[in-house]
This record gives structure tokens, C-alpha cells and sequence, in this order.
């Protein structure tokens, strides 16, 4: 939680820095940017779930789990359905394939980058 | 008069504040997760609501105010602020409710009965069925009407329950989700169906009355929205040229024929023919209301008290400058607007003239998943738009908040980008346009290195000075991995990148 001034060519440039465990906040003229130590636990990162396992992209409640290990989905079926700040939010399916193992209950309160569905070819 | 707040965030503060000004006795209420909320400080009294959905109990607010000997609740937004059957609560326990009558409020603020209400005052409404309650009632309404369409929560607002549709395959899966929704926010999974106007602009007016008269302190544009999700508004509104009489003149019309009472907002879709509908009646303080307070210096919460108290209504004054608002949530508007939450570890706010900042948050606070993402409101005055508008944007640019997504910085692109200078704001303008997520410029890069690289010193020479020769034992009973990606700065990597 500080600020760092850097002057560079008669300029002077401010910028707001603050540090979790995980990794940097920095701040610049009203925006700011998260540096995240372990990629996997970034927004950026849940919310692309290139991979095998499908991440919460947010924190918030599991209002309904629409699949079972085993079931075949297409991309962009709805797998899991997760509530935060009163705003529903479709999880879908990043790819075609099936159900590996599903990692959650509806009404389970769960944190952003965990690991909501498995995926399997 | 000694006045509970039964709400939260930003607008339980703001309500504070003119509590505190007027020298009136009050009460907060908070949940578990809200005990250390910035509104709960500052309130004369606080009591505890329990979990989470305490703040639309009914019971357990009346029981907070007859525990703490309040005698008026003012319901802020949201939560019970549109409930007539708690206001119909309020008086049978001879509390006053600061906001209208529960007939009023269900004549107006209840959208099927406020149509027909405006239908009878004469006031043009939306082409659209009042009443679906089932699939099939909506599959018959959109048949008739077409699409795209818009269903709609009959109970509620802010956008929530309200799903739009563009093709009959959409239907029963958004009218499903429309009604969880409604049932989440407002304890009420009635629905209706309207045609969607496009594009248009969102122009509401801000109305007080006193059961019998009525006066319109002018009229807020808020076209620029996502998810149906107001984010700027501002005053005077571009859409509203020589309409702006009757616009008016509708809003009080339609306030005296409910016997209005209180502050309330009739809202109006602007179509690309320039003609108006009525959309419906916020029965209660708008989000926007500093907008119109900058322009005409009257407190409306201040105004709500005295009106519930027995009170004149305010003279209308004629408006002056303009004037914009911005609103600060915590979510990502370049991942779908998901909502956020986390911990506010550094925030600044702008100190400046001609500016004034509404805010639920303050460093340290904890923003949970449980509530509303609007974590504040900035608003900037000018004697024009162009001046309103450079002050807001350096207003922006003045606020840091670190600690969890926001989105200040498409806030900023937003009051900056062209359409907005030109005034061509409509209600998809956001949604159908896209947003680049801030670029870090080198040197922001080169200070998270730093930042990092200090950090694992720093726990390194601590846990050398507790005797660890190794560097492996760490404060706070947490283990530092001496190969973690602190020590090992070429892993390090922007979260946003790639």
C-alpha cells in the first residue's frame, strides 16, 4: 500500500502499488492492473478455461449444476449457473466433449478460480 | 423523528449524512457480512441483521426499529424501497415509512398497474402484454408482438429479472432465468412482456409530491447502460428538446393521479422518432439523484424526510449547468460485466471543486458477493456539458482504488470516447461497441517487478531474523515456498496479459 513517484524526463509519474499474497496491484492515471504470481488464480485466466477444467470466473452462489459426469456437451452449453451480487451468470461449455467429474452442489458459495466442471474428450 | 436506514452501501451513507446535517437521530442495520461496512459508522446506532438476505426481511428491520425506539424508516433503493406490503407494515406499527403509500406504490411502482395508471392519465405507454405469468402466456405475447422483445420482473427494476429476446428459441430459457431472478431480488417472480423500442434513449423525471400536489424537478437522461444496468447520467438530457413540457407536465399528472407522496421517478423510453413512452414509476430515491441535487440545489433525501414528516413540498427552481455521474462498480467490463469482490486495499478519492463523490467503500473494506457491484458514485458540475464532462474525466483519473476489478478505467474511456462528446448516447451504445482492457505501459510493468522483488526480500530478511537460516518459515503461521513465483520474477506475468 504506496505510492512510487518515478521522474523521467522533467515528468514526474505516480503510481499506487499494493501487494497481496498472490501477487501486485498497480495503479496509473484512474486505471489499474493486477500482475498475478500464479496465473491460473487471475480473472483473466478462470475466464478463459481453454483447458480441461472449467473455473468459477467469479466469486458467488451455484444456483444450478446442469450436467453429470458423463453427459456430452457441445461448446456453449450451460453447465453450471452461478449468482453473485443478484446477477445470474451462465458458465458454458469451452468446447465439445464430456463430462469428467463435477467438482460442486448448488447452493455451494464458491471462489473465483476454482474448479467448477472437468472436461474430458 | 429518530429514522432507521434499512439499507446498505453508498446510499445508507448518503442518507447519513443529511440525517446527521438535520440533527435527526438514527439507526443502521447490518448483516454478518456487513459488520464492518463504512454505513454502519456512521449511524448514532447499529443492529446486527444476521445472514446475508437480512436486509429484505421485513420482520427483523420493523423489530430493529421498535428495539431501538426509531419512529420513520427510510428504505433507500433496492431491497424493501418498493415493498407496499412492508410500508403497509410500517404503518400498522405506527412507524412512518419515508417514501409513498402503499396504494401509491402499488397504483405506480408495480409496472402492469402502473401502465394501465398511465394509460388512464393519458400518458403513451410501450406496446406490450402486462400479464405473463406462464410460458405460454409469453409465447402467445410474443407472437402477437414480435421480436426482439423484453420480459420484464413486474415487482422490480435496476435491470434485474429483465431478459431480452431476439429469436423464439431464446424464450424459455430467458423467461426461466427472468423469474429466478426476480424471485432472488424482489421475493415476487411476476412477469411482463413489452416490445423492445430500438434504439432508444432512457429520459426519466424526478417528481416529489405530497399526496396531493406534485412539482418535476427536471429530467435525467440515462441512456448509457449495460445489462440494462444504468452507468452515466446526467442533466440536462440531449434527447429532450422542444418535448421537454410535456414530459413534465405527464410526470405530475401521473404523480397527482396516484396521490403521490415522496420522491419518485417516472421513466421514459426516447425512440428514434423522437416520440416517448412511459416505461414505469421508481417509487422511491433513484441511484441518480445527486444529479438532479447539483442542478438545483434541493437535498431530495432532506425533501423525503420533511414530506414524510408533514412538510411543504420544495419550490421548483429552475435548474442550472449540467451535470454527470459516473458509476463505480466492482466488476469487469471487459469479462462480460462478471461482478467482483475482494478487499479495497488502497483508495483515493479526487479532491477537487465541482465534484462530489458518493461512497459505500472505504479502504480496508471487504466487498462481498452478496450485494449490489455499485461501490460509488462520482459526480461532476459544469456550467456546460463539455465542462461536466473534463471534470469528470479528471475526476477519474484521480480516483485509485486497488484491491479488486473495477471499472474505473472504462469509465474513463467511456466519458472520453467520441460518441460521448458528441452526446450520442442510446441504450445499447455500450453493449454493441468494444472495450480494450488498459494496455500497462512498460513502466507499470517495470514497478510490479520492483514491487514484487521488495516483497520477497522483505520476507526473506524476516525470515532470516526469526533465526530460519533457510528463508522457509514465515509470519502468520503461512509457509513461503522458496521457489515460488516471488522468488522467481521470470514467471511473473501480467494477470490481464495474453
Amino acid at each position: 500500500m504506496s505510492w512510487v513517484t518515478i521522474h523521467r524526463d522533467g515528468k514526474t509519474h505516480r503510481y499506487a502499488v499494493a501487494r497481496t499474497r498472490e501477487g501486485v496491484w498497480v495503479g496509473w492515471s484512474g486505471r489499474s492492473t493486477y500482475f498475478a504470481a500464479d496465473r491460473k488464480s487471475s480473472p483473466a485466466a478462470a475466464h478463459r478455461a481453454v483447458h480441461d477444467d472449467v473455473r468459477a470466473p467469479m466469486t458467488g452462489k451455484v444456483v444450478a449444476v446442469k450436467v453429470e459426469p458423463g453427459n456430452q456437451v457441445e461448446a456453449g452449453d450451460i453447465l453450471v449457473v452461478l449468482e453473485a451480487m443478484k446477477m445470474e451468470y451462465r458458465l458454458a461449455a469451452p468446447r465439445t466433449g464430456t463430462v469428467a467429474a463435477v467438482h460442486c452442489r448448488e447452493g455451494e458459495l464458491v471462489d473465483l478460480g476454482k474448479i467448477l466442471v472437468t472436461l474430458a474428450e | 423523528m429518530k429514522v432507521l436506514v434499512a439499507n446498505r452501501g453508498e446510499i445508507a451513507c448518503r442518507i447519513f449524512h443529511t440525517l446527521r446535517e438535520m440533527g435527526i437521530a438514527s439507526v443502521a442495520v447490518a448483516t454478518d457480512p456487513d459488520r464492518q461496512a463504512p454505513h454502519v459508522w456512521l449511524a448514532d446506532e447499529a443492529v446486527a441483521l444476521g445472514p446475508a438476505e437480512g436486509y429484505l426481511d421485513p420482520a427483523r428491520i420493523l423489530a430493529a426499529a421498535r428495539q431501538t425506539g426509531a419512529t420513520a424508516i427510510h428504505p433507500g433503493y433496492g431491497f424493501l424501497a418498493q415493498n407496499a406490503a412492508f410500508a403497509r407494515a410500517c404503518r400498522d406499527a405506527g412507524v412512518i415509512f419515508i417514501g409513498p403509500s402503499p396504494e401509491a406504490m402499488l397504483a405506480l411502482g408495480e409496472k402492469r398497474r402502473a401502465r394501465a395508471t398511465a394509460e388512464a392519465a393519458g400518458v403513451p405507454v410501450i406496446p406490450g402484454v402486462a400479464e405473463c405469468d406462464t410460458l405460454e402466456a409469453a409465447r402467445a405475447a410474443a407472437k402477437r408482438l414480435g421480436y426482439p422483445l423484453l420480459i420484464k420482473a413486474a415487482g422490480g427494476g435496476g435491470g434485474k429479472g429483465m431478459r431480452r429476446v431476439d429469436a423464439p428459441g431464446e424464450l424459455a430459457e430467458a423467461f426461466a432465468a427472468a423469474r429466478r431472478e426476480a424471485m432472488a431480488a424482489f421475493a415476487d417472480d411476476r412477469l411482463l412482456v413489452e416490445k423492445l423500442i430500438e434504439p432508444a434513449r432512457h429520459v426519466e423525471v424526478q417528481i416529489l409530491g405530497d399526496g396531493r400536489d406534485a412539482v418535476a424537478l427536471g429530467e435525467r437522461e440515462c441512456s448509457l447502460q449495460r445489462r440494462y444496468q444504468k452507468v452515466i447520467e446526467e442533466s440536462p438530457s440531449l434527447a429532450v428538446g422542444e418535448g421537454r413540457k410535456a414530459l413534465l407536465e405527464e410526470a405530475v399528472a401521473l404523480a397527482r393521479a396516484a396521490g403521490y407522496a415522496g420522491a419518485g421517478t417516472v421513466e421514459f423510453l426516447v425512440g428514434p422518432d423522437g416520440a416517448h413512452y412511459f416505461l414505469e414509476v421508481n417509487t422511491r430515491l433513484q441511484v441518480e439523484h445527486p444529479v438532479t441535487e447539483m442542478l438545483t440545489g434541493i437535498d431530495l433525501v432532506r425533501a423525503q424526510i420533511e414530506i414524510a414528516g408533514g412538510g411543504p413540498l420544495p419550490r421548483p427552481v429552475a435548474p442550472r449547468g449540467h451535470a454527470i455521474e459516473a458509476r463505480l462498480y466492482a466488476e469487469d467490463p471487459y469479462r462480460d460485466f462478471l461482478p467482483s469482490s475482494g478487499k479495497i486495499l488502497m483508495l483515493e478519492w479526487p479532491v477537487r471543486p465541482w465534484v462530489r463523490i458518493d461512497a459505500g467503500i472505504r479502504e480496508g473494506t471487504e466487498v462481498s458477493p452478496f450485494y449490489d457491484p455499485l461501490l460509488a458514485k462520482l459526480v461532476a458540475w459544469g456550467g456546460n456539458r463539455e465542462e461536466a464532462r473534463r471534470r469528470l474525466a479528471a475526476a477519474l483519473r484521480e480516483t485509485t482504488l486497488l484491491g479488486l476489478t473495477t471499472n474505473q478505467s472504462f469509465l474513463l474511456d467511456v466519458v472520453e470516447s467520441d460518441f460521448f462528446i458528441r452526446g450520442e448516447t442510446f441504450t445499447r451504445t455500450l453493449e454493441s461497441r468494444s472495450w480494450a482492457e488498459p494496455e500497462a505501459p512498460e513502466e507499470v510493468r517495470r514497478v510490479a517487478r520492483e514491487a514484487a522483488r521488495e516483497a520477497m526480500t522483505a520476507m526473506t530478511a524476516m525470515a532470516a531474523s526469526l533465526g530460519a537460516s533457510d528463508g522457509t518459515v514465515t509470519p502468520g503461521g503461512e509457509w513461503v515456498d522458496r521457489y515460488s513465483p516471488w522468488g522467481s520474477l521470470g514467471r511473473f506475468r501480467m494477470g490481464a496479459g495474453t
